[in-house]
């Protein structure tokens, strides 16, 4: 690893002036499970590095306020794998947190990192899609909040500003019963970097939100709401159809070493069959 | 240039204060400043589990994180699991069970299975399996190595 | 105490240091004053090295020395097991990825690296053959020099040699032939993946040096590196401290002359610990295209074997060829096969030198024959099993002529494997079991020599230059040890890992160790026992010829005593020890067509029962059943390990692993990312091993080798229960996921398939 500086800020504050300072030299530093491989790689020579494991305002926290589930910037998966409300309102983002590299990758990497990283193949990136979750993203001229559907750009890619950075990710608490569920493909049983992640939601109102990653520059989010994904008793082949068009939109790499896009193409509709069927099951079985 | 902080670690139960580099990783600086070699070095990118240690009680792959991290932390290494010579019943089990074969991956292993079982005393199979996934073994001794860690949990409730 | 001797499962010898991080490997070994050293690599395959600019590295900081080629002495040494063929630093051209063309030596690791990435390369990449069919190709480049081999007839291509065995007449069996089937099998390149990556140091020690390796053969990198710098082998003292797994990757000597020169160039202790990365660039296995044909006889008894195989091997021949050659040789099989025609082929490419990888060619061998053995048994309507118990050799049968007879009960193998998976239950739908069985010569020749103390106070040394890298050899010796001289095991210690100290032992391994060094040490304690035997007659006043010992016990004509109580009394005052020497020797036979008959065969039959998930192609491994043939377990618990450690990395390139080259011959999964080996959620949801002992092998107490069999007929035990799952027949290797679901979607229509 090339030799580079690092700041610890222990306030919000002084971590924005430390990144509106350093600007492009610099990186922020949260579990590091993405940043300390692309360094050790030489992908990535930043002159700083700061770390925002002790900024008052993101120590490690998962809270419910005002209809909606806040994970903080620092907030590990392993947090999130054990949270109760998570658990209980978002389980599929607990399936995908539990599935993301080793223990020991999941008690450092955190959520934001996951999203911030910008990889196609995030884990978190379809259920975050499907439950509608929002990025709040602050810079010294004040914070807003991004849905994450345009906060994920492109791969790699993320709608944050110089000088900005993420302090959370919330999520509303669905204001109606779910039933969801995640998936990957993998080329082993173990750890693995998936080559589909997959996420499929619906609810009692028969809308059915799905999302899959790994398949193109980012995952992508759809909503069904005729109602047919979510019907049990529709007809195999009305599914295939609307399933057919949503993933008309995957454009897989030719490149990649991890599966060839015609069996991701492939993958997609029967994980995505699957998915589907498993979150009515689950949204039938309460 | 090479940026250089102070640290203060407790390392196995012992306070240490250095100087480190802030690009070294906590495995460097255990291995090479601190001369804790049980500690391995494999793939450096968090594959392999070689070098998992705990930090603050939770086991994590120290090739992944910058010694200056750990700064305030509490570190334990496979040389922390003995207690006056005497061997952790873990320890104890993956010699029973005949889970060190090269002993190349083992110590990450037990740092690992220690983790676990702190959190996890009655883990079933598949709970070792998963709490394990990290941790390579080329021998792989994987059936041995789980034995060991179910006998260990066992022994701690006997 | 008897839980110390042999059959029993005492604790490993080095097994409290495992647990505890006190082993000590190469990269733990802290010498002062020392340099880090850094490898520069372009990163292409072939290239012509035009010019090298050393000036930006050399003004880093702490850089002390930026060695090219043309800071070794010229022309630059080669050197190699088979052929002198390898460069000690690329000459002129690379030949492979990652092939170093200059050293960085600095104060600090930090230094080397940034002076290696500092050090300009002028290059260009050259046109190169990574595959068997370019390297083929009559306008292919040429890999290897000719030069290498001047009187080789071969040498303007890029087949290496050509290795032809076989007996009786092929087409004429093929005439009474009901059945033949022909096909050709792929085998993958994989890389052995030894959780320690290679490390090297050197110093400058007196008139001669000292290395450090993770090397499994130190006399052999001794020999070398005292020709390569004009030493009298007495200068050159090799520590091999224990390798933190080996699996023949670290057989043969690699970076070890490099350092040497930096180190003397330097006047400096030197250390390079690869990276795995690196490591990948430096061993992995022979890929393979393996045709077979074989005629039935309509009662499934075999009429003939035609085997044609190619194999890919690296830039550099390593060991390569002998790995064709050993591995074709048994390509027949365990069987009786009235006419066998075998043509082996190492064929050169721009890829990572091949070399030793448990199995030693076998494994690629016996996937293509046992799976074709099933093609046969498919078309006869024969069972997968019956077939094999026709036609396997019986004990003392000579199934290859000229060779060792078999060497065991091979078909109570096969019926305890059958049993064990529960080959006649029925099948749950979805599901699919197959079974195989593997075959390996254990080592032609060997060489070994052990020295037994027996120190005054009744504790032992064993010196025995064997590596341990896991397989638990010094455990072994120590059992040894501990049943015939009757001492408890933590009062034995087995000294290992120093030319200087320890006598020579030609290899570590072709699971050799229990059979030859376990009986030089056998030897070394009857030699003892001898000694001990004088000294009982001298101080009872008896004829030699009435006192036996044995097993640690001096048998008077009225009484017994412990062999220690007699050492006590017969030293006396003065004290000392008995010394006791024992050699195995296993000779050359030039006339065998691999130099030497094999010591004994590694015998084992694998059974899996797997479940195919048809949307993905997912292969689940529901049971899996190992079962070798190891004459006697001298330590049940490590055979365990060795076997079951065998099967799961024989499920690795069965069902993931593979190295990935793209067009201009860079690997893509270099390193731990990309290239997937099995974990602990990888694992059959049951594995089982077991041991067939007959005590019927050459080594001490009937003992046979152990730690490859169980890795050698995965793959077509796996992939015929696939077969039987889906109804697809695969040849290519690994089954992935998106190569099963591709076999699955070119099925013929459900109603073809025949389950
Ligand atoms: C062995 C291994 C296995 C892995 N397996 C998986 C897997 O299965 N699935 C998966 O999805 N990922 C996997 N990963 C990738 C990685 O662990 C995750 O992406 C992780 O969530 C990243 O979080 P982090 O906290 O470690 O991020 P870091 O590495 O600290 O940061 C990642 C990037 O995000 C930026 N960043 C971090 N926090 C913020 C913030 N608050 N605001 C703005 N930018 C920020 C950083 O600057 C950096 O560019 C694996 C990684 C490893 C090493
Ligand atoms: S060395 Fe840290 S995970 Fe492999
Ligand atoms: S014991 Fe050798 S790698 Fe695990």
């Amino acid at each position: 690893m090339h030799a580079f500086a690092y700041a610890r800020p222990a306030t919000l504050a002084e971590a924005l002036t430390l990144l509106e300072k350093h600007g492009p030299d610099a990186r922020l530093l949260a579990g590091g499970t993405d940043l300390i491989v692309g360094l050790r790689q030489g992908a990535i020579r930043p002159a700083i590095l700061i770390d925002l494991k002790r900024v008052a305002e993101l120590r490690h926290v998962i809270d419910e306020v005002d209809g909606r589930i806040a994970i903080s910037a620092t907030a590990v998966m392993a947090e999130i794998e054990n949270d109760d409300r998570v658990g209980r309102h978002f389980p599929a983002l607990v399936e995908a947190a539990h599935v993301v590299g080793s223990v020991q990758i999941r008690n450092r990497a955190t959520l934001a990192g996951n999203i911030c990283n910008g990889s196609p193949a995030a884990d978190t990136a379809p259920p975050l899609l499907v439950y509608g979750a929002v990025v709040v993203v602050a810079g010294l001229k004040g914070t807003r909040r991004v849905p994450i559907d345009d906060f994920i750009v492109g791969s790699h890619q993320v709608a944050l500003e110089r000088g900005e950075l993420v302090t959370a990710i919330e999520l509303p608490l669905p204001d109606r019963r779910l039933g969801a569920a995640y998936l990957r493909l993998t080329r082993r049983h173990g750890t693995d970097l998936a080559s589909i992640t997959l996420c499929c939601a619906v609810d009692e109102a028969g809308t059915t939100r799905l999302a899959y990653g790994s398949v193109g520059p980012r995952a992508l989010l759809f909503i069904d709401e005729s109602g047919v994904l979510a019907d049990p008793g529709a007809p195999a082949e009305a599914k295939e159809a609307i399933l057919e068009r949503v993933f008309a939109e995957a454009r897989p790499s030719p490149r990649s070493i991890r599966a060839s896009p015609e069996y991701r193409r492939a993958m997609l509709r029967v994980l995505g069959a699957r998915a589907l069927r498993s979150a009515i099951e689950r949204l039938a079985g309460g | 240039m090479v940026d250089t902080l102070p640290i203060a670690v407790t390392v196995n139960g012992r306070r240490r204060t250095l100087e480190v580099a802030v690009h070294h990783t906590l495995l460097d600086v255990l291995r090479d400043q601190l001369g804790l070699t049980g500690t391995k070095e494999c793939c450096v990118v968090g594959e392999c589990g070689a070098c998992t240690v705990l930090v603050d009680g939770s086991a994590v792959n120290s090739c992944l994180v910058l010694a200056v991290e750990a700064d305030g932390a509490e570190v334990t290494t496979v040389e922390g699991l003995a207690t006056d010579g005497r061997l952790s019943p873990l320890q104890n089990a993956f010699l029973e069970k005949g889970a060190a074969q090269c002993g190349f991956c083992i110590p990450g292993q037990l740092m690992a299975a220690q983790a676990l079982l702190a959190q996890n005393p009655h883990p079933t199979l598949t709970d070792v399996h998963e709490g394990l996934a990290g941790n390579l073994c080329r021998c792989a001794g994987y059936q041995q190595i789980t034995e060991a860690v179910m006998a260990a949990a066992e022994a701690a409730v006997r | 105490m008897n839980g110390d001797r042999v059959g029993a499962s005492p604790h490993r010898v080095g097994g409290r240091e495992r647990v505890t991080g006190q082993q000590q490997y190469v990269a733990d070994i802290r010498l002062d004053d020392v340099l880090h050293v850094k490898l520069v690599t372009l990163d292409c395959a072939r290239a012509r090295i035009v010019s090298i600019d050393t000036t930006a590295a050399e003004q880093v900081p702490g850089v002390r020395l930026v060695m090219t080629a043309a800071g070794l002495p010229q022309p630059v040494p080669r050197f190699g097991p088979q052929f002198s063929d390898r460069p000690v630093l690329a000459v002129g051209e690379t030949k492979y990825h990652g092939e170093p063309v200059a050293a960085v030596a600095a104060e600090t690791k930090d230094a080397a690296e940034e002076g290696a990435r500092l050090v300009r390369v002028d290059h260009d990449e050259l046109p190169a053959v990574f595959t068997i069919a370019a390297a083929l190709d009559p306008a292919a480049p040429l890999v290897q020099d000719p030069e290498i081999r001047p009187t080789d007839p071969r040498a303007g291509t890029n087949v290496l040699r050509e290795h032809r065995f076989g007996w009786g007449d092929v087409d004429a069996a093929a005439s009474s032939a009901d059945v033949i089937v022909e096909n050709t099998y792929q085998f993958p390149m994989v890389t052995h993946f030894a959780i320690e990556p290679h490390g090297f140091m050197v110093a400058p020690d007196g008139g001669g040096i000292a290395c450090w390796s993770s090397i499994q053969h130190p006399y052999l990198l001794q020999k070398m590196l005292a020709r390569i710098l004009g030493l009298p082998l007495a200068k050159v003292r090799v520590f091999a401290p224990d390798p933190g797994g080996g699996f023949g990757g670290k057989q043969n000597p690699k970076l070890e002359p490099l350092l040497a020169f930096i180190a003397l160039r330097t006047g400096r202790p030197v250390r390079l610990i690869l990276t795995l990365d690196e490591t990948f660039q430096s061993v992995r296995r022979t890929s393979a295209e393996i045709r077979v044909r074989t005629g039935f006889h309509a009662d499934g008894t075999l009429a003939f074997q035609d085997i044609a195989s190619d194999f890919l091997i690296g830039a550099y021949v390593d060991i390569a060829d002998r790995v064709v050659s050993k591995g074709s040789y048994l390509a027949a099989g365990p069987y009786r096969v009235p006419a066998a025609r075998i043509v082996a082929r190492a064929i050169l490419s721009h890829t990572t030198p091949a070399t030793a990888f448990r199995g030693f060619g076998n494994p690629q061998v016996n996937w293509a024959r046992e799976s074709n053995i099933d093609e046969g048994a498919r078309v006869l309507g024969i069972d997968h099993l019956e077939i094999r118990l026709r036609n396997l050799a019986r004990h003392g049968e000579a199934f290859v002529p000229g060779d060792t007879p078999a060497d065991g009960d091979w078909v109570q193998t096969v019926r305890k494997a059958a049993e064990m998976i529960g080959w006649r239950t029925p099948l749950a739908p979805g599901r699919g079991r197959g079974l195989a069985v593997g075959l390996k010569s254990g080592p032609t020749t060997g060489l070994s020599y052990s020295t037994v103390r027996l120190l005054a106070d009744g504790s032992v040394l064993v010196y025995s230059g064997t590596s341990d890298m896991g397989q638990g050899a010094r455990t072994i010796f120590a059992q040894i040890a501990a049943e015939e001289l009757g001492v408890p095991l933590d009062r034995i210690s087995v000294v290992s890992g120093d030319t200087s100290v320890v006598p020579y032992d030609q290899q570590t391994s072709a699971s050799r160790s229990s059979v030859l060094m376990g009986t030089a040490v056998l030897f070394a304690c009857r030699d003892i026992q001898e000694q001990v035997r004088a000294m009982a007659a001298r101080l009872h006043g008896l004829d030699e010829a009435n006192i036996v010992v044995e097993r640690g016990m001096v048998r008077l004509p009225d009484r017994e005593t412990p062999i220690v109580d007699v050492l006590r009394s017969g030293l006396g005052r003065l004290g000392g020890e008995l010394i006791g020497n024992g050699t195995m020797r296993k000779e050359e036979d030039p006339g065998h067509p691999l130099g030497g008959t094999a010591a004994f065969f590694e015998f084992n039959c694998t059974a899996s029962e797997v479940e195919v998930d048809e949307g993905t192609g997912e292969v689940t491994l529901v049971r899996h059943v190992t079962v070798g043939d190891v004459g006697r377990a001298l330590n049940p618990l490590q055979v365990v390990g060795q076997d079951e450690g065998a099967a799961i990395m024989g499920l690795g390139h069965t069902l993931m692993e593979q190295i990935i080259l793209d067009e201009t011959g860079r690997i893509r999964n270099l390193g731990a990312i990309d290239y997937r080996i099995p974990t602990s959620k990888d694992l059959p949801l049951e594995l089982r091993s077991a041991s067939v002992e007959n005590a019927d092998g050459p080594g001490p107490y009937g003992v046979k080798g152990v730690s490859e069999g169980a890795l050698l007929c995965v793959a077509p035990a796996v992939a015929a229960a696939v077969t039987e799952a889906t109804g697809v027949v695969i040849r290519d290797l690994p089954l992935t996921p998106e190569r099963v679901w591709r076999a699955l979607a070119e099925r013929p229509g459900p109603a073809e398939v025949s389950r």
